[in-house]
């Protein structure tokens, strides 16, 4: 085989895997990116105003801490089929599966009201009103879903993802210090004051919306929707990985932004960021605003298809997006339910939407230590697993990583319901 | 009246069905397997009484 030869062979073998990693990747990519949701983007700016690029580093340790807990979902449900709601009632008996779907059902909804909250709030920046944002929000979302496949659903998501990824240009135009970006992202540092309780609440914040309870619900279930085979586990991984890496991204060039441009001012939610920069670059302004909408909106979609699909799942309704709405009229029906309850919730006079966000905080913790267990469990379980079962690295890292989880997230409900404890 | 109970009956039905359906875990019940469920029955026995508890002190 002489050179040439072994160039063509080479590349038609990468341009094989490269269309194979195009028809596999989705899941992956959507639901980490989807992390980034309007809750996310809050924290992200909030750190970013509240100690400027001091805490990159973190973020950047959270992007492989979210593939190796989410590429877990992708093994286990291209072996077993199963989404994650009915591998926990199989697996663990009805106790833990009523728990885990109660737990799961009332910490999506609870969070979808908190991403409403964040489309209305980017959008009011535009002078459109609640109302019309929520109704708005109710007609996109359901047209979207009613394709009746997988593959439209997934290709227009993963357009809309795209729209995630708006704080890129913006990072730019804000000149931020390269060498104080490079020196804050390699070595870890804690910012002036130590380790306060504020700063254990934010890192708390950013752990929180990195790794949440519904995402390994919806990467499995969307896994075993996309009819993923145990041979397309390494593209699955390799669409974690990319995802995991966006997600990163977006994290860090938001804080960035908002470091640039906010530093040292109290920052209580993204769109009073995006209101603040508007004066002095309405550029950025309008971005933030931009992006934390497309990033609710991407929440909800996800958060609100995770809780169809364990319904689904655990009634035996047909809960595939393939269905068209008369062949799945329960799953569909779900999802309407879901996204109507809580965009009538911020339409509500005086709702207490910010007694509901904490309340989002403190529910997920309940679930996430739960729900990393029954993953931990389950990656071990041979009769399930068959051979891939979680190797010895990946038990130790993914042991590790649920341990300091659940002491973290113990400390952090317990400091939220008893600020005076800790 | 009792076409309006109906529906709620067979959703009871269903409850009961995937009540019995996943009764037993069907996941190898190893020593570790054992230890993290006790565990985590405790976990969340103590948050759930934490969280009435800051219920009740709050009512107060």
């Amino acid at each position: 085989m002489n050179l040439l030869e072994k160039i063509f062979y080479r590349l038609r073998k990468y341009s094989k895997a490269l269309r194979m990693f195009a028809l596999v990747a989705g899941p992956g990519i959507i639901v980490m990116v989807a992390d980034n949701d309007a809750g996310g983007i809050t924290t992200y700016t909030t750190t970013g105003a509240q100690y400027g690029n001091h805490l990159l580093w973190f973020l950047i340790l959270l992007g492989p801490v979210a593939y190796l807990v989410q590429e877990m979902t992708v093994r286990l449900g291209a072996v077993t089929k199963r989404g994650h709601a009915e591998a926990i009632f199989d697996s663990f008996g009805s106790f833990w599966g009523w728990f885990s779907l109660f737990d799961l059902v009332l910490t999506d909804w609870l969070t979808m009201i908190t991403e409403f909250i964040g489309m209305t709030a980017a959008m009011s920046i535009f002078g459109i009103p609640a109302w019309m944002t929520v109704i708005a929000c109710w007609i996109l979302m359901g047209s979207m879903i009613m394709t009746g496949s997988y593959w439209t659903w997934e290709k227009i998501v993963l357009v809309i993802s795209i729209g995630n990824l708006i704080y890129i240009p913006a990072a730019f135009v804000v000149h931020p210090s390269v060498p104080d970006i490079i020196k804050n992202s390699v070595i870890p540092n804690l910012p002036p004051g130590g380790l306060t309780n504020d700063l254990f609440f934010l890192l708390m914040a950013n752990i929180g919306t990195t790794i949440a309870p519904w995402m390994l619900f919806f990467q499995q279930s969307s896994v075993v929707d996309k009819g993923l085979q145990e041979k397309d586990i390494k593209f699955g991984q390799w669409d974690t990985a990319i995802g995991s890496f966006l997600t990163v991204i977006v994290a860090v060039l938001l804080i960035i932004v908002c470091g640039k441009l906010l530093f040292g001012q109290p920052i209580d939610s993204a769109a009073q960021a995006a209101r603040m920069i508007m004066p002095m670059n309405s550029y950025v302004g309008t971005i933030i605003a931009i992006g934390l909408f497309d990033a609710g909106f991407l929440g909800a979609i996800c958060i609100s298809l995770a809780s169809s699909w364990a319904f689904g799942e655990v009634f035996g309704w047909a809960h595939s997006l393939n269905h068209k709405i008369k062949e799945a009229p329960w799953f569909y029906a779900y999802y309407f339910f879901d996204l109507c309850l809580a965009g009538t919730v911020v339409l509500i006079p005086k709702a207490p939407l910010v007694l509901i966000t904490l309340f989002v905080q403190v529910i997920a913790t309940t679930l996430l230590p739960p729900a990393l267990v029954f993953l931990i469990l389950l990656l071990n379980d041979k009769k399930t697993m068959g051979a891939l079962v979680n190797t010895r690295l990946q038990n130790f890292l993914n042991i590790s990583i649920v341990v300091v989880i659940v002491v973290l997230s113990t400390m952090y409900g317990l400091s939220t319901l008893f600020p005076n404890l800790l | 009246m009792i076409r309006f109970i109906r529906p709620f009956r067979g959703f009871w039905r269903t409850i009961k069905f995937i009540h019995r359906k996943y009764k037993k875990p069907k996941i190898e019940m190893t020593p570790f397997v054992k230890a993290s469920l006790l565990a985590l029955r405790l976990y969340v026995l103590v948050l759930i009484g934490l969280m009435v508890l800051k219920f009740i002190l709050t009512v107060k």
